[in-house]
């Protein structure tokens, strides 16, 4: 191996490039994550509005007033309830799907099949949304309208106005939406597993569900692990389709932390609780993902042995 | 040294011709030809009225080669929460509509607005409605100019009322009975939309209130829902929801909620003239059948009211380095041909802000002017009379926050969803917005 000595003159020349080469996105950092957070922390201090130019320092009063709010931790629930659910739910049905996806034969089927199932998540939320709305609708919409008509209700369902349906209609809207991401990513996982392992354990007599266990799983839970953390995220933070179908409503029934955290800043005009409710809800999540992430190291370390 | 010198006093020369040609560029020429960009946000998204703007800038800049008119439209909803946020970032218009006075009033609560008086005297001051001018008037300086006007009448349908011979309610209680009546085989009698995201919760309740002659701010400008009048003006509404409303109204905001009369699904409504061109768009087989009376009064000897009227303004923004072309454009804008034209794209829907337009040839010959000249006459009855809402004390910041916060509509939610009690909810609600009332009002 030959090694390439230099002096210092050009030590610090490459030095410089390199800043010169990292800067820019640094810059974008900086600019795009560093200074809003930095800001949102500072404001969550604050009692500042968004008519009022100036501001007054707070002190945790803005903490306590948000934390003592039943609005704010009727959202949390909610944003637990719409996570937990959502992710479950399309990762137990990307997962299904995903298999199913892997047994076809045919490879043009295999992609008709893919392409059909990538549909919802090629549509914009918008058409998702007003699309659901109408489907949905406790007036006219196709659904009520039809199982009222079977005779399977005996009036229009209301799954939009009716408080114990409208968090369960918007979380299977969601699932729709998002499980053919985790069904092509899964799908992609499941490729990359060597046949000869799967006919190794055939010829030692293992069953279907024994495979899949010790082979299949293990293949690709470092891929789900991500997935499920991308997706805690995602959703969690998810605002449009809730605000566009819902709004949050009825009184609250589907608000989550975003749509909380909206009315606060935006219809209120509260920025400094907008701030706070933001810096609660990072903090949360940062802990979620600091516990995710150990979980799937601890995979990784037991693959690497 | 000397190159590097000569360099640096080329570049410095050069840089200072760029600034010189820009600010020639950009300010008033010396013969006073029009020169500058201006930017001018609306919410008139629906085809017509946005073609009839976008027509206007053309031909203006067309007149005025120096002049560029960037036009920004954006949806009704989203206009407050856009200059809100304006004004932390600096992104602000040159001029643009206002959602109605209320507005203007919490717009004149940050002081971002340039007075106009110099664009009314122009056009003509005695020719708009002192009411509407009143409203948009602080210290003697007025900050908005109406562009087109109109009021909450009730909408109803003839065949239905007639099917089940009844005659067009005159009060509350009339009008409950009716609508209970009316309430079957597929049609309501009325909605009740209560999304937090409009204002139509406050609307409903102003209607009531004031018919029984009372106000939902104090004197003091505090927020009043624990009067008599006004519990029992939600206790009204609460009943009018459960009886005669489709549930799912509760979360509509008011294009869903309109929609339902367009589309013959309510048998009443409260709305302005746009309900012509609704029902025209989505059932046109309905228009003959739908008209409009003022609103429904406590007691049938009353004297007639108007609970709302909305006089849609213009304003010209404070930063604006060019007002003199604002003030130049929106006097276009109210030139007769161009006037009648925007007014055209919603016919009755919008109805003049000044005088001398009605009367015209161009503006009557309107084949849904001709048919709905009735209708017209009742809408313009309520503009007179009435102002917006909260404005019964004069304009106020506190008027605009009255409805556009949705803490009524949350009220109205919590007592329908959750059983609250409606004097409970009704003090809770009172309370937050008068809490919000002391942290925005300057």
């Amino acid at each position: 191996m030959r090694y390439n000595f230099k002096g210092k003159s050009s030590i610090q020349g490459s030095s410089l490039t390199r800043w010169f080469f990292v800067g820019p996105a640094m810059l974008v950092v900086i600019c795009l994550l560093i200074y809003p957070l930095c800001s949102t922390v500072f404001y969550s201090f604050t009692d500042k509005t968004m008519i009022r130019s100036s501001y007054n320092f707070t002190g945790f009063e803005n903490y306590q007033r948000i934390l003592t709010d039943s609005g704010f931790w009727s959202s949390f629930v909610n944003s637990l309830i719409w996570t937990v659910f959502g992710v479950l739910g399309q990762i137990i049905i990307g997962f299904i799907g995903a298999l199913c996806l892997n047994r076809i034969k045919s490879p043009v089927m295999r992609n008709v099949f893919r392409i059909t199932a990538i549909i919802p998540w090629a549509f914009p939320s918008i058409a998702t949304a007003m699309v659901w709305k109408w489907l949905l609708n406790g007036i006219y919409g196709f659904v009520p309208v039809s199982l009222q008509n079977l005779g399977l209700s005996e009036g229009l369902v209301q799954f939009f106005s009716d408080p114990d349906l409208v968090l369960p209609s918007l979380i299977f809207i969601n699932i729709w939406y998002g499980f053919p991401l985790i069904m092509v990513n899964v799908y992609a996982a499941l490729q990359t597993i060597p046949q000869d392992q799967y006919e190794a354990a055939q010829i030692d007599g293992a069953s279907a569900l024994q495979s899949f266990i010790h082979i299949t799983v293990p293949h690709i839970r470092t891929v789900v692990g991500l997935l499920v953390v991308l997706r805690t995220v995602w959703i969690f933070n998810n605002f449009d389709l809730i605000y566009m179908i819902t709004g949050g409503g009825p009184a609250g029934a589907s608000s989550t932390m975003p749509i909380y955290i909206y009315d606060t800043g935006w219809t209120g005009r509260m920025v400094g609780r907008a701030s706070t409710a933001s810096v609660l809800l990072l903090l949360f999540l940062v802990i979620l993902c600091v516990l995710y992430f150990k979980v799937i190291n601890h995979w990784e370390k037991e693959d690497v042995k | 040294m000397k190159k590097l010198a000569s360099a640096v006093l080329l570049l410095l020369m050069s840089i200072s011709l760029v600034f010189a040609g820009g600010s020639a560029e950009t300010s008033q020429a010396a013969d006073g030809e029009l020169s500058g960009t201006i930017t001018f946000w609306h919410s008139f998204t629906q085809g017509k009225r946005m073609e009839a703007i976008q027509a206007a800038a053309e031909e203006f800049m067309a007149m005025h080669p120096g002049v560029t008119i960037n036009i920004e439209t954006m949806a009704w909803g989203d206009f407050n929460t856009k200059w809100n946020a304006g004004l932390t970032t600096g992104d602000l218009p040159d001029m643009s509509t206002a959602q109605n006075t209320g507005e203007v009033a919490e717009m004149l609560n940050v002081g971002v607005l340039h007075p106009v008086d110099s664009v009314i005297d122009a056009i003509g001051r005695d020719r708009f409605s002192a009411n509407a001018l009143g409203d948009m008037t602080v210290g003697g300086v007025v900050y908005g100019i109406p562009y087109y006007s109109h009021a909450q009448v009730m909408w109803y349908r003839e065949d239905l009322l007639a099917a089940a011979g009844l005659e067009v309610p005159q009060t509350w209680d009339e009008f409950y009975d009716a609508a209970v009546a009316l309430t079957k085989d597929g049609v309501y009698g009325a909605a009740v939309s209560l999304s937090p995201n409009d204002l139509l919760g406050t609307r409903y309740l102003n209607y009531y209130v004031r018919s029984a002659g009372g106000s939902l701010l104090n004197d003091d400008l505090t927020a009043n829902l624990t009067s008599t009048e006004a519990i029992e003006g939600i206790k009204f509404w609460v009943k009018v929801y459960e009886n005669c409303s489709p549930a799912e109204t509760i979360n509509y905001t008011v294009n869903d909620h309109a929609t339902l009369y367009y589309q013959g699904i309510t048998a009443f409504d409260f709305n302005s003239g746009f309900m012509i061109d609704g029902v025209r768009n989505n059932r046109p087989d309905l228009l003959p059948e739908v008209s409009c009376a003022m609103l429904p009064r406590m007691n049938e000897d009353d004297p007639l009211y108007s609970a709302e009227a909305t006089h849609i303004p213009l304003v010209i923004w404070e930063n604006s380095e060019h007002p003199e072309i604002c003030e130049a454009f929106i006097e276009y804008l109210y030139e007769e041909s161009n006037y009648i034209d925007f007014l055209s794209a919603v016919p009755v829907g919008m109805l003049p802000a000044i005088s001398g337009i009605s009367e015209t040839e161009a503006y009557r010959s309107n084949e849904i002017v001709q048919q709905f000249a009735e209708e017209e006459a009742v809408i313009a009855q309520a503009v007179d009379m009435g102002r917006a809402i909260g404005f019964e004390h004069g304009p106020s910041a506190q008027a605009g926050l009255l409805a556009n916060q949705g803490i009524i509509e949350e009220m109205f939610q919590d007592i329908i969803m959750n059983g609250t009690p409606v004097e409970e909810a009704a003090a809770a609600a009172e309370a937050e917005l008068n809490e919000i009332f002391a942290t925005m009002v300057q």
